[in-house]
């Protein structure tokens, strides 16, 4: 009997070993990720891939430990608060956007350093595509046909991101000749594998004139390439937009309206200013704008609904409210609370923009380009070109829409082309406002030949603006708590991030930061 | 390989005995419950070099020369006892008296006899534990062991303490121990849901026999791969034989705030927001004196009522033992919204079938139910970031608006009442958020084992055990659509399942004999099979229909929804052995190996083998210390070594992956995980050498450790350039190096024994340090250190040389007396001043103060320095414990220091914006002539990032982290057992306690033990138990 037991015990402690196998313990795969190197292994896994990329632009992942945690930087909505709060037109009410605002950021604060931190990230998801895309149409999994229209997407997206933090961190086009000055680097390899970190940690900052030529021939294969037509997706005319804009700030007027013209047939604008925030996925002027779902947005802490209009962390600058050039009856300036298509609300007296309603949500979408932006920079071109006829013409096509009598409020002809570029550049402030338009202005108008501006402009203090502060009648003279920042200022730029200087012995710091 | 290692084990237990001599005796040494002593001594009398050691179910068999008349039998612990011979063949003793101090330790796999342990192992007895009121059991090994730091962070029920076991063995792995109960090793990190709930709490404390903690190589390389940060083994009470022994512990408390934030009074408030206001030429932003609120009340509970009961039932015969409680805990937080709620029920069976095979198990089943709050360092709503800001002239309720609360015109924040501004900081009304929103978690968790145990030869037993943890936990989570977190989305629902499925198998081969009387050997054999589960699902829903639905997600209540989900599995297959070797309980040695297969690693390198290596020597049993018995009865020396090794690296961190990642709608994948299949073990290499020392039969104890742990492939997510764009910017990578060392001194000395009148106390002391060897990148700072946390990231740094995640920012030197500039010193000693009118540097001139010098800057880059370690260098406690007649005092006094804390949350207190600030502010600077404390500058009215740097940590707020506290008191009276049979029970006892009665520190916080990485950071204050309770036995 014993030994029977003996030999049982024995029979399950062999049993026990044996019945769970090195197999089923050990070879296990994840559940919740696919290998990176299947990413482009069947038409539907490349196409997620596209989408993936977008993803970057859209959510970014700032410091989140969820891949898809981000605060909209890049294109989500950071380009836009980041792009107005380093301007004098808005207000940062709050401390969210404080350190952008009064120009106290340094190589360690999240606003600079996720922008930089994030479109590179999105940078990369864009060369991995390039990649993978060709591989899979060297595979035969796709047709080069569908192949060349998301390379050239991709290389849009590379483009416009590497345009975008060249405007941030680096000196104007025009500050040395040939823009020989330091810009960022342009990333044009996918980075998965230690051999490409090592290769690509070599390269350091390319020259503003390279970054500019690389986007340009970026955008020129993105507009031969591409077949979308889709408004939030990169399409054809987006790429052409886009260099409108690229040119505008090289001060190459010509290519400004070669490129403009190409466009210019192909949109309209609504007769309403409020239509294309309205349906901001259904009009005839949105040319590119970023898509945010209900169930994927930029959150409570950036959403453009939620930080302009739900959480009113930002207003309006009486500066700009109170503009003489801005009529008191411009269409964009209109208030009703019964109207969705108005553009400003009030709230304790002070100004805030409609642009963004969706506060439950955050469904409106971003709004990268538009066509107005095609109109004034055509408009600047001629202008400076001194044809005054046809500037006139394109900036009165955008401004007469929002006048309340365009027979008798339109402007009928300015004395000089300085005049007129001055009035299209107050356009632009007015029109753009709150969609991150402004600092790019400031940053391509130093040591501008007719309407220079000096670093950045004194703002209004930080904090809460009296209702007084807003009313109409006289130009805002001050208080500016916030004083302005000279051009050669080292605060004009952002400073390198702190983390990109530590693993990347190749990069130099801006100066004196 | 297995069936070699058996037939070797089958090989040993066929050596026979050796004995030779003239007269033989056998015998068996028990204690006074009849339980065999293992390792007893049995010397001749007339001759004391013949001797044997008891046998481990405590027979002996001596053979003696004729002349020898008496066998002398002597345990530790047990007064020696002398039997005279006659003409017995056998003979059988009870050893009694002494206390019984040398008990069996458990050890990895087995036990062992405690003077037969050369590693370092820290025990705990459960009656410890008995009576306390705690959230979590590991809560309460503060203070009771050298090594062990354990530390409560906050108030909130449901966060399990930080404990480190020699310090922090990793940077970006895991730093928590192993928790092993009964041979499982168990999930011990938060169990999921929307309010914390840490594994640790589910075990009932008082289902605790003992709790030992295994510190060096030695004793933790058993546990391979899993033992780089400590293990705690954990026992269960187990039924004994005897009659049924039912006991009933009851308690009741009440929990309040150990401490509160000094905060401004209305007055003051005015003075304060106004000065901010008109120094920088603004209008008054305070106005109103009507109220004169401390929202703290509003978050905090001063008089919270906890209760714990517990009835258990245990006994046996020779045959069958068993063990069953339940227990009920129910305790209220001092944070409002907080509370736990446990019921458990615990059997442990074993069942003798024949002489040499058992059957047994355990059986636990628990619900622990939480509900909790946002406590956020930085949200809005977190309760203790909100109530420190609130406006304390404006009410919590009003009437007049449509919740009853005061809450502003768009619902978007507090009321501002009569203030000109909408409060600062966008905050909520935190009692409304409070009152309306709801976070929960119920755990519903099985713990089992069953175990088959065979004495399959003589000093062989082989044992079967699998057990299982099966911890499930559902959460709910309610935002009210109205105002608070739930308002930027109309309101939110979200339900939660967390599944945790966790198996373990063992093979166990345990063997001990004793060769030629003086040849102690054991072995230590198996195998461990281990594989988990973990998967969890949610379902949300915002736009809510209404704030009626607030109980449950309920379909179609909602306009939004979505959903999500993910699973991960682990598994680890074990190969054990441990060997342990004593010549004649004067020599030892012990050395283990495990070797582990991890499927968290690739398949070249997922196999590693980790040794462990013991030797001591136990002088006072040498012959040349025979005549000093009577006063030392203890002393030995250890020496250890090994290399264990730490998994805790995420599911599959050697892979290249994607993750799902949507545009919109759109589905979408991108890369999420930069793969690097060369990732190998984190290694530790662990040495200690220890001295034990025991004097007056043990009656004053004296143990001293040395250890070091070189921990060497670190695992660390190698930063990585950001313009690259790698995902996270990080890969994991072998790389870096630390150290920890340090001293450990525990001493135990029983001042009074008598038998009316006991006094022991008890002192542990750990002297320790810590230093990053080398770090990747070359060398490069790691800014952040080991914290995503972005409160705590911008303060600290791993930098070569220095220890782990170092206070890291810019030297505060003070206030201009000429204008209240505050004052910074850059790294190269010059001084400059933040101008608030400009938000810029200029240089400072201590001669000239009035004058701006010229334009400067205080860079991020080249002005920070280190501003102190994070880690305490000296910890340790002093126990007391005292019975005198019927009375019982017992005290755990600890102490902690040698750190540094930046005190975020006092930066937080000297707000700009309109809020509210802490009295500190008061000392501000005003005018030449007034010129303040000399530390607090000029108020400037929305200058808080510049004025207060709050992206950088400053000396300004770098604080001594040191402390001594009163951690435990407890007065008991037991019942005379007279009075006791009358009241027909067996025995009754008791008592009053006070929890963290007394701090005393210089911390001007509330408290210096609420830092996580070295940052104080609006934590909710730690809790102050008073409370009062009964023992009953039956």
């Amino acid at each position: 009997m014993n030994n029977i037991l003996k030999y049982f015990a024995l029979v399950v402690f062999l049993v026990g070993i044996n019945s769970c196998s090195e197999k089923d313990i050990l070879d296990l795969t994840p559940i919740n990720n696919i290998s990176v190197d299947a990413s482009f292994s069947s038409p539907s896994l490349i196409e997620s891939s596209i989408n993936g990329m977008y993803n970057a632009a859209a959510i970014g992942q700032y410091n989140s430990t969820n891949i898809n945690g981000g605060r909209g930087y890049i294109w989500g909505s950071a380009f836009v608060q980041q792009g107005d709060n380093r301007g004098e037109d808005v207000v940062n009410t709050a401390t969210f956007y404080q350190l952008t605002y009064t120009a106290t950021y340094n190589p360690n604060t999240a606003n600079n350093v996720y922008y930089w931190i994030d479109g590179y990230r999105l940078i990369n998801r864009a060369n991995l595509v390039i990649e993978g895309v060709t591989q899979a149409v060297a595979d035969g999994i796709i047709t080069s046909e569908v192949g060349d229209d998301y390379i050239g997407q991709a290389k849009f997206m590379r483009a416009i991101t590497h345009f975008e933090l060249v405007n941030f961190f680096a000196r104007p086009y025009n500050e040395t000749a040939g823009a020989s000055h330091p810009g960022v680097p342009y990333r044009e390899t996918g980075v998965n594998t230690q051999g490409e970190i090592d290769s690509e940690i070599l390269k350091g900052r390319n020259t503003v004139g390279e970054v500019y030529q690389k986007v340009l021939a970026d955008l020129d294969d993105a507009e031969a390439n591409i077949t979308n037509t889709t408004l939030t997706k990169a399409s054809r005319n987006a790429a052409i937009a886009f260099k409108t804009r690229v040119y505008l700030h090289m001060r190459d007027w010509d290519k400004v309206i070669t490129e403009g013209k190409k466009v210019e047939t192909e949109y309209a604008l609504e007769s309403d200013p409020g239509a294309p925030f309205l349906n901001s996925y259904n009009n005839t002027e949105s040319i590119f704008s970023i898509l945010q779902a209900e169930t994927l947005n930029p959150g409570v802490n950036a959403a453009l609904a939620s930080q302009y209009k739900r959480r009113t962390l930002v207003c309006i600058s009486p500066i700009i409210w109170r503009d003489l050039d801005w009529l008191v009856d411009d269409k964009r300036r209109l208030d009703d609370p019964a109207n969705p298509a108005s553009l400003v609300f009030t709230t304790s007296g002070r100004k805030y923009t409609n642009k963004y309603k969706d506060v439950v949500s955050y469904t409106d979408a971003a709004p990268v380009i538009r066509f107005a932006e095609i109109l004034l920079n055509m408009a600047e071109a001629y202008a400076r070109k001194s044809d005054l006829v046809n500037g006139l013409s394109y900036l009165n096509q955008v401004r007469d829409r929002s006048l309340a009598d365009p027979s008798t409020q339109s402007y009928t002809g300015f004395g000089s082309a300085s005049d007129l570029v001055g009035a299209i550049l107050k356009e632009r402030r007015i029109e753009f406002l709150m969609e991150g338009r402004r600092w790019s202005d400031i940053h391509r108008l130093q040591k501008d030949d007719l309407h220079p501006i000096d670093g950045i402009p004194a703002k209004v203090a930080n904090g809460n603006p009296a209702a007084a502060a807003f009313e109409l009648g006289t130009p805002y003279t001050g208080p500016f708590g916030v004083d302005a920042i000279p051009g050669n200022d080292f605060r004009f730029l952002w400073p390198i991030p702190q983390d990109e200087l530590n693993s990347n012995p190749n990069i130099d710091q801006n100066p004196e930061w | 390989m297995k069936m070699t290692r058996l037939l070797l084990l089958v090989g040993m237990i066929c050596t026979s005995l050796a004995v030779f001599g003239q007269r033989t005796i056998t015998g068996k040494v028990v204690d006074d419950n009849g339980e065999g002593l293992i390792g007893a001594t049995v010397i001749a009398k007339e001759a004391p070099t013949i001797g044997t050691i008891t046998d481990f179910d405590g027979t002996y068999k001596i053979t003696i020369p004729g002349e020898v008349t008496a066998l002398v039998f002597s345990y530790t612990g047990f007064s020696s006892e002398e039997l005279a011979i006659g003409n017995a063949t056998t003979l059988d003793v009870t050893m009694t008296g002494g206390v019984y101090l040398d008990e069996m330790v458990i050890v990895g796999y087995g036990s062992q006899r405690k003077s037969d342990i050369t590693s370092s192992i820290s025990t705990v007895n459960g009656d410890d534990l008995r009576g306390l009121i705690t959230p979590t059991f590991a809560d309460q090994l503060a203070g009771r062991a050298a090594g062990v730091q354990v530390t409560t962070q906050n108030g909130i029920l449901g966060e399990g303490p930080r404990v480190r076991i020699r310090g922090i063995a990793s940077v970006n792995s895991g730093t928590d121990p192993l928790y092993v109960i009964d041979g499982m090793p168990v999930y011990s990190g938060d169990l999921g849901g929307y309010a914390s709930a840490s594994g640790l709490g589910d075990l009932n404390p008082s289902d605790i026999e003992s709790m030992e903690v295994l510190k060096d190589g030695a004793a933790t390389a058993i546990y391979g791969s899993r033992a780089a940060n400590g293990v705690i083994l954990i026992t269960t009470k187990k039924g004994k034989e005897g009659k049924a022994v039912v006991t009933l512990n009851s308690v009741f408390g009440v929990a309040s705030p150990v401490n509160r934030f000094d905060l401004l009074k209305t007055a003051d408030f005015i003075t304060i927001s106004n000065e901010k206001r008109t120094n920088r030429g603004q209008d008054p932003w305070a106005i109103g004196n009507t109220y004169d609120t401390d929202w703290q009340d509003a978050v905090l509970n001063n008089n919270a009522f906890q209760m714990d009961h517990n009835l258990s039932i245990s006994g046996g015969t020779d045959k069958t033992k068993y063990y069953f409680s339940t227990a009920y805990a129910n305790q209220d937080g001092i944070a409002k919204s907080n509370s736990m709620d446990r019921i458990s029920i615990r059997t442990n069976l074993e069942h003798k079938l024949t002489k040499w095979f058992a059957l047994g198990g355990g059986l636990s089943i628990s619900r622990t139910a939480y509900t909790g709050l946002n406590t956020g360092a930085n949200s809005l709503s977190g309760n203790v970031f909100n109530a420190i800001r609130q406006l304390p002239n404006t009410p919590i309720l009003n009437p007049d608006h449509p919740t009853g609360y005061n809450i502003s015109e768009n619902n978007a924040v507090v009321g501002q009442w009569d203030n000109t501004d909408p409060v600062g900081d966008n905050i909520s009304n935190v009692a409304y958020v409070l009152e309306k929103n709801v976070f929960e978690s119920t755990i519903q968790r099985t713990m089992a084992n069953v175990f088959a145990s065979a004495d399959i030869v003589k000093g062989l037993n082989y044992r079967f055990q699998a057990s299982v943890d099966n911890p499930n936990t559902g959460g709910f989570l309610y935002w009210d659509p109205i105002h608070g977190d739930g308002s930027g989305s109309n309101g939110r629902l979200q339900n939660s399942t967390d599944e945790l499925l966790r198996w373990n198998i063992q093979n166990i081969l345990n063997y001990n004999t004793i060769i030629g009387g003086k040849h102690s050997l054991g072995i230590t054999a198996g195998t461990e099979h281990q594989k988990e589960r973990n998967s969890n699902f949610f379902a949300v829903g915002t736009d809510l229909l209404n704030e009626f639905y607030n109980q449950n997600i309920v379909s179609n209540a909602y306009a939004i929804q979505e959903s999500g989900g993910g699973a991960t599995e682990v598994g680890i297959i074990s190969y054990l052995s441990r060997v342990n070797y004593n010549y004649d309980q004067r020599y030892f040695v012990q050395a283990s190996v495990r070797r582990d297969g991890i499927s968290k690693l690739s398949p070249d390198n997922r196999w590693n083998s980790f040794t462990g290596f013991s030797v001591g020597w136990n002088i006072s049993n040498e012959s040349f210390m025979a005549n000093m018995s009577d006063v030392v009865s203890l002393f030995k020396l250890r020496y250890s070594f090994s290399s264990v090794g730490n998994t805790e690296i995420g599911s599959y961190p050697y892979l290249g992956l994607s993750g799902a990642s949507p545009y919109g709608s759109q589905n979408g994948i991108a890369f999420s995980q930069f793969g690097n299949d060369a990732l190998t073990w984190e290694t530790s290499a662990k040495s200690d050498f220890g001295i034990d020392l025991g004097l007056y039969e043990n009656r004053f104890n004296f143990t001293f450790d040395y250890f070091k742990n070189d921990i060497d492939n670190l695992v660390f997510s190698e930063p990585v350039a950001p313009s690259l764009g790698v995902p996270f910017n990080r890969i994991n990578k072998n790389i870096g190096k630390s150290i920890n060392e340090g001293f450990e001194f525990g001493i135990n000395y029983d001042v009074i024994r008598s038998s009316k009148f006991t006094w022991n106390v008890g002192a542990n002391l750990t002297l320790m340090s810590n230093e990053i060897v080398a770090l990747p990148n070359g060398g490069a700072d790691i800014i952040g250190g080991s914290s995503t946390n972005t409160s705590i990231a911008p303060n600290i740094i791993i930098r070569e040389g220095e220890s782990m995640n170092s206070l890291y920012g810019f030297q505060y030197w003070g206030v201009n007396p000429a204008n209240g500039n505050p004052v910074y010193i850059k790294a190269n000693g010059t001084l400059v001043q933040g101008d608030v009118v400009t938000s810029r540097y200029y240089l400072f001139d201590e001669a000239n103060p009035s004058v701006l010098g010229e334009s400067s800057t205080l860079s991020a880059a080249d002005d920070k320095v280190i501003l102190g370690n994070t880690l305490p260098t000296y910890f340790g406690g002093l126990i007391s414990k005292l019975t005198y007649k019927n009375l019982d005092l017992n005290m755990v006094v600890r102490f902690s220091g040698g750190n540094k804390i930046f005190n975020s949350t006092r930066r937080g207190l000297f707000n700009q914006n309109l809020n509210n600030n802490g009295t500190e502010i008061l000392g501000r600077w005003q005018s030449p002539e007034n010129p303040g404390d000399g530390v607090t500058p000029i108020l400037w009215a929305s200058s808080n990032t510049f004025l207060n740097l709050t992206s950088d940590a400053t000396t300004r707020f770098v604080e001594d982290a040191d402390f001594i506290k009163l951690d435990n008191l407890s007065i008991g009276y037991n019942l005379p057992s007279v009075s006791a049979k009358r009241l027909g029970i067996a025995k009754l006892r008791v008592f009053v306690q006070g929890q963290n009665l007394l701090v005393i520190s210089k911390y001007k916080g509330l408290d210096p033990e609420m830092e996580t990485s070295g940052v104080d950071i609006n934590g909710t204050p730690r809790a102050r138990v008073l409370s009062f309770g009964l023992n009953v036995g039956f």
